[in-house]
């Protein structure tokens, strides 16, 4: 029986590889989601809860031919968060979401996945657009939106009237060169730092 | 719209492989996005109390799309149960196993007319079968209310035994013992 996440589509940045979520992925998402790092994504949840939703994160690539992409750091293998399309039945628009592992933060994996997955649902999915929903106390993830390129669409309609809508640029304005230029300048600075600390001072 | 269908030509790590099985009035088969309103007008009704419902359309929407990924996660499954005649979904049956779950369970939903008519029986035997022959599952239990007198009728004419009390997602629960499938 073909049932596992192999035919996913993978995607490969520079320091990330992208796969479908996996039997094998699900502790490292359970911990996240037991954690106070999920609290803009509907958790803490509890075991059944995360069981849930790591399930429907399978069958959303079921139902809609796409879905939340599993990270993997190129050079562990280990899982470091997801990214991917997301469009729950009767949501205003399809939306663009991502979560990195509160241990993995700070390495700019959000946006050098969330850029490529955008890519992909543009290039090979032919979206010609998307948003991303975003709690307004998360400011980590509204400035990712923000380097992404989207900017708030206060007119867009929300999910329940506890978001903010942020609207991606169009492929179109993704391809005119500033903006797509600029994220892939700060995705190469995270890759190869201008300057490397040399050890922390010693007193 | 890229929406695809989920029988053939999703490029996804989807359950394409659910196997099919034929009874005398069903077909069990894999998922597809229309039978989400048939799941979701049982998951609203109160038929849902005894298997955690009713429950809102969001966290219906989240049991349907984990009901599929169950298929990639666990390599088997809960099947829609079509009801040959009028291609309509009459229910839900196979073998669940969530995380807080002692072990696999073989579950049954039955949904709203399609009761009285023997359906879950010859569902329960057919998965049953299926569970034993290919998933190496012998004597599964199942999770039933107390209170829910038509499955635990159901259970008896399965040959179910009571095993033991116990509590899924905090709530107090029956676990019953099949007899060893294929032996009907």
């Amino acid at each position: 029986m073909s049932i596992s996440a192999a035919s996913i589509p993978v995607i490969e940045t520079r320091r990330l590889v992208l796969r479908g979520p996996e039997p094998q992925d699900y502790p490292d998402f359970k911990a996240t989601f037991a954690s106070y790092r999920s609290r803009f994504m509907g958790g803490p949840l509890n075991a059944y809860e995360t069981w849930m939703l790591y399930a429907a994160e399978i069958g959303h690539w079921a139902i809609r031919g796409y879905g939340m992409w599993m990270i993997h750091e190129r050079d562990t293998q280990e899982t470091c968060g997801m990214a991917g399309g997301w469009f729950p039945a009767k949501w205003p628009e399809r939306e663009i979401a991502w979560i990195i592992w509160p241990e993995k933060t700070g390495k700019g994996y959000a946006l050098e996945a969330t850029h490529a997955v955008r890519k992909y649902l543009y290039e090979k999915l032919g979206w010609d657009g998307a948003v991303s929903y975003i709690d307004p106390k998360n400011l980590d993830s509204i400035r990712l939106a923000e380097r992404l390129g989207a900017a708030k669409d206060p007119n867009a309609a929300n999910i329940d009237g506890n978001d903010a809508v942020y609207r991606h640029p169009s492929p179109e304005r993704l391809k005119s060169g500033q903006i797509r230029d600029g994220i892939e300048l700060e995705i190469s600075h995270y890759c190869d730092p201008l300057f490397k600390p040399k050890g922390f001072p010693v007193d | 719209m890229t929406t695809l269908p989920a029988s053939s030509a999703a490029p996804s790590g989807v359950p394409s492989g659910v196997p099919v099985l034929e009874t005398a009035e069903l077909v069990l088969r894999g998922y597809r996005e229309t039978d989400f309103e048939p799941f979701a007008a049982f998951s609203a009704s109160p038929r849902a109390s005894f298997v955690g419902g009713p429950q809102s359309r969001w966290d219906a929407w989240r049991a349907f799309l984990a009901a599929i990924g169950h298929w990639s996660l666990r390599g088997y499954g809960m099947w829609i149960a079509e009801h040959r005649a009028t291609g309509q979904v009459a229910g839900r049956i196979g073998v669940m196993f969530n995380d807080g779950w002692h072990e696999p369970e073989l579950a049954w939903h039955i949904y709203d007319g399609f009761e009285g008519r023997g359906l879950a029986y010859q569902a329960a035997l057919a998965a049953r079968d299926h569970a034993a022959q290919h998933w190496g599952m012998v004597r599964p239990m199942s999770y039933i209310s107390p209170d829910n007198v038509r499955s635990v009728r159901l259970a008896k004419r399965l040959g179910c035994a009571l095993e033991r009390e116990v509590a899924v997602l905090g709530r107090p629960c029956q676990l019953w013992r099949h007899p060893t499938g294929g032996e009907d």
